[in-house]
């Protein structure tokens, strides 16, 4: 197992360097950002100044290798559009990000293995084909669509749920947290339900179709022969061989949610990493961008490290030496 | 017995007071976020006008004309072609408190060289020393004549200086100390910034207590906040969402012509077509600007015939737009010896101007018409511009106002041939030169005599856009605002688009 973790730990390595050198070779498409740091009515003369204060006069490998370097020591640069430092910009707006990654996380886990198990018990009932169609809307609707419609029900015609923002938030050390409010947890649920509304089907789908297929194994068979009450026979025999599919695409979504949740952040003008990623790239604000993208791929390679550990719990048959 | 009372009697105060508070205070949705509040570090309207609410400068702009009045400072002179002399306003004080004297307007200036923290390098640069006379009055020498120098210090804002050096320069870059009408109470990124009034600013305390801005970038997100009562306005009211607010009866909308210009500026590079004055003309001619701002602005937006717009100085009221004639344009085109038409690239931005890239699509569809074969070349802001200062383009889109309310340094800058031991020409991206034009520039900059100027500019004006055409003017855009009737509150847009919450009030 150690091995095992030693060796992901260095790949996972390998790939932050090579996600970073990418970052840089796409910097140099993205257009220069020493005419908007300069400022509109600067001089040509002004301009180089200005590069060569932010050291942009070097040349891409050069400045590459000073990137990596100082990252090494903690060091992401700054920001050039509000010129403190990018890593902190970023870990400032990582609480809001999180809350609503794990809020929507919790909302498709709960209900997406619910509703599956459901599904799967009595697959041709009308109620469960109902389920069904909308998960297939889950799916296929484009986030932004369901977040607009679902603002426009909520906020615009009943005028029950803000629209936008967090709410009240509470400072408790560095976090900014927004569960502690009433007016925080308010501002929560429709930016999660957008949030939740892909992977819940997703997870509903996934789950129904292992449970269908566990469901007719000879076991299962022998377990309600034995006269298991059905809670037993659903839950413990059957449900646990479906959670290893299930757990790894649970894993891997709460790492996409957390790095990828920027159109939901957008619309509901989400204080999150999201939001700013995006204003980053249209300000071209280069160490945001770059240090936004390693940390992205930071997260998901730990969660998928998270997930293999997971497996070898949940199946004691699974073995990584 | 009397204890209670007393309790109620307060109580009753308090909820009083908290209704006043109540009524004075507003929530507002704006288009574009802070991206610091470091006041000399953004040098964009969007960011300038957060700085304007926590800071002065030495001068303001007052809204709704944008007539230059004394703030910081209260009387200036122009000595010379360099010296300029300000009386500086007595018994200012600071958030914190500090006295406003002379020393912080030199540091501030002297600031403003500073690449790390400040945009306004150019305007540093400019400055040759800066003599402090006494705490109230001092002059500030340029190293070259600066005909504008006056009109623009609306936005170089005053900071303290005890107080900007005493803290660390990351604190700077987010928690404003100025002297302004608000104080500064919170900035959440991505949230809000609250700001409370400063009841003993010099000008006499803000009717309106307490100010929330929520910047919303999302339109539709920003759009549904104000109709479900969340913002009581919100600014850049987008052309797709004009017509639903204009039908909901609890919205107001508020607006006004823009500032800014929307124009196609062309190169002239010797031997292209467009080095032909008929070409040009044709170019100019084929474009149907009215259809543009019915079909493309839906009616948001107003005709140009030249850039500058009424207020500036250099406009010439009688400039008439040459008529859409796309008959006279192919003729033309035949006379000029391209019968068959070319090929030419117009690029633009599309994240920039109000519907910037379906605008050049509809230019290219006139284009057509008369034979011209347009490609289209529409990309972000954050690529555009360093193209347009690399002078890399032959014909693109572009929008432009002048906070200095002069055409001086907007022609320098645009219409002057790219000069770059001199310092000319840095955003002309298409190379545009032409000896008779830069010579008037030259020539305007060194006059001293105000009449004489505005004659000179105007004169540059009219050569420009008549017989050079340097530029076709397409439109001026609208600033449309959006407010909730039940919020009661009186608001006059400003022509720099700035939202200044001191010059707002309740009905």
């Amino acid at each position: 197992m150690l091995t095992y973790i030693t060796r992901r730990f260095l790949q996972g390595i390998a790939v932050l360097l090579a996600v970073s050198m990418i970052c840089f070779f796409i910097f140099q498409f993205m257009g220069d950002p020493v005419v908007r740091m300069a400022g509109l009515y600067a001089t040509f003369e002004e301009q180089a100044e200005v590069r060569r204060v932010f050291g942009l006069d070097r040349p891409i490998h050069e400045r590459y290798v000073r990137f990596v370097w100082n990252a090494l020591q903690g060091n992401f640069g700054k920001s050039y559009v509000s010129r403190v430092p990018a890593l902190n910009l970023i870990l400032e707006r990582f609480p809001a990000t999180f809350e609503l990654a794990v809020c929507a996380l919790c909302i498709a886990f709960t209900s997406g293995l619910g509703l599956g198990v459901l599904v799967s018990l009595k697959p041709y009932a009308l109620r469960n084909r109902f389920i069904m169609a909308l998960s297939l809307g889950g799916i296929s609707l484009p986030t932004f669509l369901t977040g607009i419609l679902l603002i426009m029900i909520f906020s615009v015609f009943w005028n029950i749920l803000p629209s936008f923002g967090r709410g009240d938030a509470v400072q408790l050390g560095f976090w900014r947290t927004g569960l502690l409010t009433q007016d925080g947890l308010k501002h929560l649920i429709l930016p999660s339900l957008t949030l939740a509304s892909y992977q819940l089907a997703v997870l509903l789908r996934l789950t129904r179709a292992g449970m269908r297929e566990v469901l007719t194994q000879e076991y299962i068979k022998t377990a309600w022969a034995k006269g298991l009450p059905p809670r037993i026979v659903v839950l413990k025999h059957a449900l646990r061989n479906v959670m290893i599919p299930v757990v790894t695409i649970t894993g891997l979504q709460f790492g996409e949610l957390l790095a990828f949740s920027i159109v939901t952040e957008t619309i509901y003008q989400w204080p999150g990493m999201g939001n700013l990623l995006l204003t980053s790239i249209y300000e071209n604000d280069q160490p945001v961008i770059v240090t936004y993208i390693m940390l992205a791929a930071a997260i998901i390679i730990t969660l998928n490290m998270v997930v293999d550990i997971l497996y070898a719990l949940l199946n004691p048959k699974i073995r990584y030496d | 017995m009397k204890k209670t009372l007393s309790i109620l009697l307060a109580m009753a105060v308090l909820l009083l007071a908290g209704q006043v508070w109540a009524q004075s205070s507003i929530v507002v949705a704006q288009d574009d976020s802070p991206r610091m509040m470091n006041p000399h570090g953004d040098d964009s309207d969007a960011g300038l006008q957060y700085f304007a609410n926590f800071f002065d400068g030495l001068l303001q702009r007052k809204g709704p004309d944008g007539v230059l009045a004394p703030a910081l400072a209260v009387k200036w002179e122009r000595q010379d072609a360099l010296n300029w002399k300000f009386w500086l306003r007595k018994g200012v004080t600071f958030h914190n408190g500090n006295p406003f004297t002379a020393e912080d307007v030199k540091f501030t200036f002297e600031r403003l060289s500073n690449p790390e923290v400040s945009e306004f390098v150019n305007a540093g640069k400019s400055i040759d020393s800066i003599t402090i006379h006494d705490d109230y009055t001092l002059t500030i020498k340029t190293k070259e004549p600066i005909p504008w120098f006056i009109n623009n210090l609306h936005q170089t804002f005053i900071m303290d200086k005890e107080d900007t050096t005493a803290r660390d320069p990351g604190d700077v870059m987010v928690r404003p100390m100025g002297t302004g009408a608000y104080k500064f109470v919170e900035w959440v990124k991505g949230s809000y910034v609250k700001m409370e009034a400063n009841e003993n600013y010099w000008e006499g305390a803000p009717p309106i207590k307490n100010v929330e801005i929520r910047p919303i970038t999302e339109s539709s997100t920003r759009f549904a906040a104000l109709v479900s009562g969340q913002v009581g306005m919100l600014t850049g009211v987008p052309v797709e969402l004009y017509d639903q607010i204009k039908k909901n009866n609890q919205l107001e909308i508020v607006s006004r012509p823009a500032r800014r210009s929307i124009f196609l500026a062309l190169a002239n590079t010797p031997g292209t077509p467009m080095a032909d004055m008929r070409v040009r003309q044709a170019i100019y001619m084929a474009i149907n600007e009215d259809e543009i701002i019915e079909k493309v602005m839906r009616g948001q937006a107003s005709p140009a015939a030249q850039i500058p717009d009424q207020p500036t100085i250099g406009y010439v009221a009688d400039l008439k737009r040459l008529p859409y004639n796309p008959d006279k344009a192919k003729q033309l085109l035949k006379e000029a010896g391209y019968e068959k038409g070319f090929a030419i690239t117009l690029s633009g931005p599309n994240d920039r101007y109000i519907q910037d890239a379906k605008i050049i699509e509809a230019v290219a569809k006139y284009l057509a018409k008369i034979g011209i074969t347009v490609t289209l070349d529409a990309k972000p802001k954050s690529i555009f511009f360093p193209e347009v200062n690399q002078g890399k383009l032959a014909f693109y889109l572009i929008g432009w106002f002048d906070g200095t309310f002069d055409m001086g340094r907007t022609y320098a800058k645009l219409a002057h041939s790219r000069d770059k031991e001199r310092g000319f020409g840095e955003l002309n991206g298409a190379g545009y030169s032409d000896s008779a034009i830069d010579g008037l520039i030259e020539s305007t900059a060194v006059m001293l005599d105000a009449k004489a100027r505005e004659k000179a500019l105007q004169d540059l004006n009219k050569m420009a856009m008549v017989d050079k055409i340097i530029w076709i003017p397409l439109h001026y855009q609208m600033d449309v605002y959006a407010v909730r009737k039940d919020s009661k509150l009186a608001f006059q847009p400003r022509p720099d688009r700035w939202m200044v919450y001191k010059e707002l009030s309740l009905k």
